[in-house]
Parts: C-alpha cells; sequence; structure tokens
C-alpha cells in the first residue's frame, strides 16, 4: 500500500496571476518533445508528431512546440509554464492518444505542483452580513433588562398544550356541575 | 400587556439590528420564487404602524420569545394581523426593491448549485468543482441555479431557486487539472481479499467574475 498521500504537501486554492478576472491566460507556455526516430518506445511520438502536432500547435496559438530527436533514448516532453515551473513527462511507450490526453492535463493546468486541496473554495471575503454571534438578532430590549427579571427568567411561550386545554376543560366542568348542584340543594 | 408593545416598537424604530421582522411577499400569490429577509437596521415603521394596536399580535413571535405574555393576551384578530404584515411586506419588498433599481446594494453573494454542489460565492472567488465537467478551459459560464442572494442589507431566498433572470452569477474556467493520486484501498479481515487502486479526480477551477441581480423582487 502506498502512503505517499500522507505525506503530501498540501495546499488551498489559488490561481497564479489573479487568471480569469480580466481575462483567461493559459499557464502553458512550452512544450519540448524529445524522442528517438528509430526505437519502438518512441512509436506514439512519433504518430503525434506524425498526425497531430500540426493541429495541437495550430489550437494553441499561445504554446510553443519544440521537437527534438535524439537517437536511442527514452521519449519525454519537457512541459514549461509561466510560473516558471517545469515538469517532465515521460512518453515511454505511450500510444498517441495517452500522449494527447496527457498534453491536455499539461495544457489545463496551472504549473503548481500537485498538492491536496484542504478547501475546494477559496475566498477573500468570507462574510457580507457580518460574522454570526450569540448576540446576533437578539431582541434589543434585552440590553435593558434588570435583573433579577421574572420574566426573563420565564420559560419561553408556547401553544396551550392538550393536557391543559383538558385540565381547564374539566376545572370548567367540576365548576358547573358545583354550580348546579347549589343550586339545586337552596331550591 | 400594553407596555410590552410599546417597548417593542420603540427598539424597532431604534437604530439596534433586530431579529423580528422577517416578512415574506407573495404568500398570496403563488408563482412568485423569491421571499425577502429585511433587517431592521434599514427598515423604518411608520409611526402610524408603530402605534397599531394590532401590532401586538404581528409581533407575537417576538413577545411569545420574551415569555411576557400569555396565550390568552395574544389572540390575533386574523384580518387586522394580515393587513399589518402586508403593509409591512409592501414597505420592505419596495424598499429591497429600490436599492436594486439604483444599484445601492453593495457586494452581493449567492449560493449557487454547480454540479451537484451548493457553493456560497462572491466576486473573485475560486471554486474547485470536481468530477467530470464538460465547461471547456477558457470558457465564460453563467450558473443559473442560484438559490439565494445576500447583500448586507436584505437576502433574496429562492423556492427552491431565484427566477431565471433574475441573478447573474458570471464565471470563468481557468483550470481543468487533476487532484493528487487518491490511494482507494479495500481489504477484509481473514478473507485473503485486498484491492488497491488508484485515482485522480479531474478538478475544474472556477473564477467568480459578478455576482449582480438584474431584476428587482416579483417583477416578471
Amino acid at each position: 500500500m502506498s502512503f505517499k498521500h500522507l505525506f503530501m504537501k498540501s495546499s488551498f486554492v489559488k490561481a497564479p496571476i489573479q487568471n480569469g478576472i480580466g481575462r483567461y491566460v493559459g499557464q502553458l507556455q512550452r512544450i519540448t518533445v524529445k524522442f528517438c526516430k528509430e526505437h519502438s518506445d518512441s512509436k506514439g511520438v512519433r504518430d503525434f508528431i506524425e498526425n497531430q502536432v500540426v493541429d495541437f500547435a495550430k489550437q494553441n496559438p499561445g504554446i510553443v512546440v519544440y521537437l527534438k530527436p535524439r537517437r536511442h533514448r527514452a521519449p519525454h516532453v519537457k512541459l514549461e509554464y509561466l510560473n516558471g515551473e517545469t515538469e517532465i513527462l515521460s512518453a515511454k511507450c505511450l500510444s498517441e492518444r495517452e500522449l494527447r490526453q496527457w498534453l491536455e492535463v499539461a495544457r489545463g493546468s496551472s504549473g503548481e505542483p500537485v498538492a491536496r486541496l484542504r478547501k475546494m473554495q477559496h475566498t477573500d471575503r468570507p462574510s457580507i452580513q457580518g460574522v454570526w454571534t450569540p448576540w446576533t438578532n437578539v431582541p434589543p430590549q434585552t440590553n435593558l433588562e434588570t435583573f433579577p427579571s421574572e420574566e426573563g427568567y420565564r420559560a419561553p411561550q408556547r401553544e396551550q398544550t392538550a393536557t391543559e386545554k383538558l385540565r381547564e376543560l374539566f376545572a370548567r366542568q367540576q365548576e358547573q356541575k358545583q354550580l348546579t348542584e347549589e343550586t339545586t340543594g337552596t331550591s | 400587556m400594553m407596555s410590552l408593545p410599546r417597548r417593542l416598537a420603540t427598539s424597532l424604530l431604534g437604530h439596534v439590528r433586530s431579529h423580528i421582522t422577517s416578512a415574506t411577499c407573495g404568500t398570496s400569490s403563488a408563482g412568485k420564487s423569491a421571499s425577502v429577509l429585511w433587517s431592521c437596521r434599514t427598515l423604518s415603521l411608520a409611526p402610524g404602524v408603530s402605534s397599531c394596536p394590532s401590532l401586538v399580535a404581528s409581533l407575537r413571535t417576538s413577545a411569545a420569545q420574551l415569555g411576557s405574555a400569555s396565550y390568552q393576551d395574544v389572540q390575533p384578530d386574523y384580518e387586522v394581523v394580515a393587513e399589518t404584515e402586508n403593509k409591512i411586506t409592501a414597505d420592505v419588498v419596495s424598499q429591497v426593491n429600490r436599492s436594486i433599481a439604483d444599484r445601492s446594494t453593495g457586494r452581493l453573494f449567492a449560493v449557487v448549485h454547480i454540479n451537484g454542489k451548493q457553493f456560497k460565492v462572491t466576486d473573485g472567488d475560486l471554486v474547485v468543482v470536481q468530477g467530470q465537467w464538460p465547461p471547456a478551459l477558457g470558457q465564460q459560464l453563467r450558473l443559473e441555479k442560484v438559490l439565494l442572494v445576500g447583500s448586507a442589507d436584505f437576502t433574496l431566498l429562492g423556492r427552491p431557486v431565484l427566477d431565471r433572470g433574475m441573478a447573474a452569477v458570471e464565471a470563468t474556467v481557468i483550470e481543468k487539472s487533476l487532484s493528487h493520486t487518491k490511494t482507494i484501498f479495500r481489504k477484509k479481515k481473514r478473507k485473503n481479499y485486498r484491492r488497491i487502486n488508484f485515482c485522480r479526480m479531474p478538478l475544474t477551477t472556477l473564477r467568480i467574475n459578478s455576482v449582480r441581480l438584474e431584476k428587482t423582487v416579483d417583477q416578471s
């Protein structure tokens, strides 16, 4: 089992150079594709170069693409970002499609080293209506209360319960009964 | 018993932000999808209203919370109560509408529903959406499911969401990348069962560009 994530650096959400406030700026600046013209582990990279690299460069005018053949070495792609970070992507035995997918991931990332995100949100203005305190929304007349106070200590007001209603009914009945008895007794 | 409402009324008119008036607009008419909460800091009741005897009833909740009046005392005359409440509601709604119309609401925040999760956002925020999500890099989005919009003085609550076109929450996709590698380890004791998988979730980072109110309350 891997414990790598336990020792991984953690970070909060951030965006370089206030990206997206005015407009979006692509963070990947330059890629250097290093490959071999003969070895089979560069096959996917060679296919990519033959079929897709021109389209990729046209679709992404913000990214400079370099091709660097070197004999009998494993293929790599060097990714350089606007924040100065560089990343080496091993392209050994990758298929054309896989390579394209990894380049797509690189194109979308900001170049920050991968870290566990502690929060999925970041704000500079955590509260607009004010931070809640125990005294928020408490009726202000409690400020003027003098203690000991009968009213302040009374339990919160509620509706009459069924039991109370029954008791009241019973008491009324008893009264009525007494009254009738008295009247009959006197007469 | 009458001393209490007088006190309440004075405190309402006073300067302290209090809890009392939460008026719901459109209670009688269906189809209106916003209700308003307005703090008393900015709500000033007309003197005529405060001296009205039925205010006792309209403020019955606060009286009840104080525990100073028994239930027999507070037997509201429902017609008068409704009238007073409607008046307060109309007053609140008009004040909210006025502040929306002359753009004096100040900074707004909104609760938006994105890809199954709710976020409280304001201008300039960053939000990370986890999992597969179609919007492409650099796209400008308008988030349509707005559950709530609030300013310093009032809150508009959707039932369950605000009308389309009422609140404008705009965002830009600034990053589409992968999370760190997460280890998924399953094991059953004494059953010789161990599975280990690794996954990296797709993450989409959004920059919230603006939160605005484009329509007044109850405007169709």
